[in-house]
């Protein structure tokens, strides 16, 4: 059992016990639920318009067929941005580093749009191989292309977020051990560094949301092309 | 009724007695869920530096002071950091970044953002408080609008004495219009009898004076003219001489 810099990404087991199952469950503690009342508290008023923007913002630009899916994008979004932050914070396992995590989540979305768009309308999603306006002599080449593009996108989705994810892990980590070296022998070094982690920090949170905010957006365009 | 029998035949029963009368204890089904809920709380609880409430500190506060819940946090603090319970590592300066950025975003947005969703509540009262203030006014013009038509009800004898008078006016200047026309037609008439009688007279006074003029006329003989002639004309000589005489002297 060889301690490494990726050791913070194995799944974490307590006494045989394996904690993953916690960690994915808890971002549902962090919301409240609807309540009955006509006004409520702060937290579920700015939660209550946070999601109602963000969907709306989302799907304005889209059919009805489209909003079937207002649920799934923005439950998924919001799952994704909170694990995401909540990995932010010291010891905490983030389960978006796991690229098994992110291909069980990419991999079905993306074919569902896939197939959703064969099944509704064929003519038009195979037509999607094609752009429009191109020159004969390249028709055949830009079918291949256009089929790879479309067949490498489950992978693209959930190895941009792991990778992201994971990157901006490893450099934390990585700086704030170097601090740590540097806080007995150089303390100015030190300084610098830890100047350089807050600024890291700052990126990895605007990451953590943006990574989160993207890859629901792509599924929505891959939606909407497709439907 | 039923919640508190299965209370009281499972509540002796098994440590989980208490969890299955709750996990049987259907949702929304008798009408206790209809009830209106208790009203929030206008504030939060009291929380000191952000994370540990206030009723803490009122805990220790009898045994300790003010300063116990300090003495306790650094006792805890520096007893895991001495027996290596936490050891400081990579984490630790991680937590203080992370830390710093959030106390940071926290005291520099937090009013804001409490701002804003008190905003987002007093925007959804306000509305409904419009609607019940239009009502309220509405109501309350077409009380006075029924007022108004109350008073003018009122006034309604006034106005048939005035539509009566005037009536009366109109009668009288017609009755008053007709007597002038009999006046004036029974004067035309009697002047018309005036002007006949007249002309009557008139004719007859004519006709008696042609005729007598032409009985003189007729009665005068060829002598008798010729005679008054040759009178008149040694008449006029006479004069003539007489004259020129007058003229001469």
């Amino acid at each position: 059992m060889m301690v490494n810099s990726f050791s913070q990404f194995e799944s974490p087991v307590f006494l045989t016990i394996p904690l993953i199952l916690l960690a994915l469950i808890l971002p549902w503690a962090f919301y409240p639920s609807p309540s009955p009342r006509w006004l409520s508290n702060r937290t579920l008023t700015l939660q209550n318009w946070f999601i109602g923007r963000f969907a709306k913002q989302l799907l304005a630009s889209s059919t009805p067929k489209v909003h079937l899916w207002a649920t799934l994008l923005v439950s998924l979004m919001l799952y994704i941005i909170s694990l995401n932050l909540l990995g932010m914070l010291p010891y905490t396992f983030t389960p978006t580093t796991q690229l098994s995590m992110n291909m069980g989540l990419a991999v079905p979305l993306w074919l569902a749009t896939v197939l959703v768009g064969f099944r509704n309308q064929p003519t038009l999603s195979l037509a999607h191989l094609l752009p429009e306006g191109t020159p004969t002599l390249l028709v055949p080449v830009l079918i291949i292309i256009e089929t790879i593009s479309l067949l490498i996108r489950p992978f693209a989705l959930g190895v941009r977020l792991t990778a992201n994810l994971t990157a901006g892990h490893l450099l934390i980590q990585l700086i704030a051990t170097a601090t740590l070296a540097f806080m007995s022998i150089m303390p100015a070094i030190a300084t610098l560094t830890s100047i350089l982690l807050l600024l890291l920090t700052l990126l990895e949170i605007a990451v953590a949301m943006i990574q989160a905010y993207v890859f629901v957006l792509l599924l929505s365009l891959y939606l909407q092309e497709n439907s | 009724m039923f919640s508190i029998q299965q209370a009281s035949a499972l509540k002796g029963g098994s440590p989980l007695g208490a969890g299955l009368v709750q996990a049987s204890r259907s949702l929304h089904t008798s009408s206790q869920s209809l009830a209106p809920v208790p009203p929030l709380p206008e504030k939060g609880g009291k929380v000191r530096h952000g994370l540990i409430p206030e009723e803490f500190f009122q805990l220790l506060y009898p045994k300790t002071g003010v300063t116990g819940p300090y003495m306790l946090g650094t006792g805890l603090i520096l007893y895991m950091l001495s027996k290596e319970i936490y050891v400081i590592n990579h984490e630790t300066i991680a937590a203080l970044t992370i830390g710093a950025i959030a106390v940071y975003g926290i005291k520099k947005f937090g009013p804001d953002v409490a701002a804003f969703a008190d905003k987002l509540n007093e925007e959804k009262v306000a509305q409904f408080q419009e609607v019940k203030d239009h009502a309220m006014s509405s109501l309350v013009q077409a009380i006075e609008n029924e007022k108004k038509e109350q008073w003018r009800v009122d006034g309604r004898s006034m106005l048939f004495d005035a539509k009566r008078n005037n009536v009366a006016m109109m009668l009288e200047t017609n009755y008053r219009e007709r007597l002038h026309m009999v006046t004036n037609e029974v004067k035309r008439r009697l002047d018309y009898q005036i002007a006949l009688q007249n002309l009557h007279r008139r004719m007859e006074l004519e006709h008696m004076v042609n005729w007598v003029e032409k009985s003189v006329i007729s009665s005068i003989s060829p002598q008798q003219e010729k005679e008054s002639i040759a009178k008149c004309i040694t008449d006029l000589k006479a004069l003539a001489k007489t004259t020129q005489a007058k003229a001469t002297a």
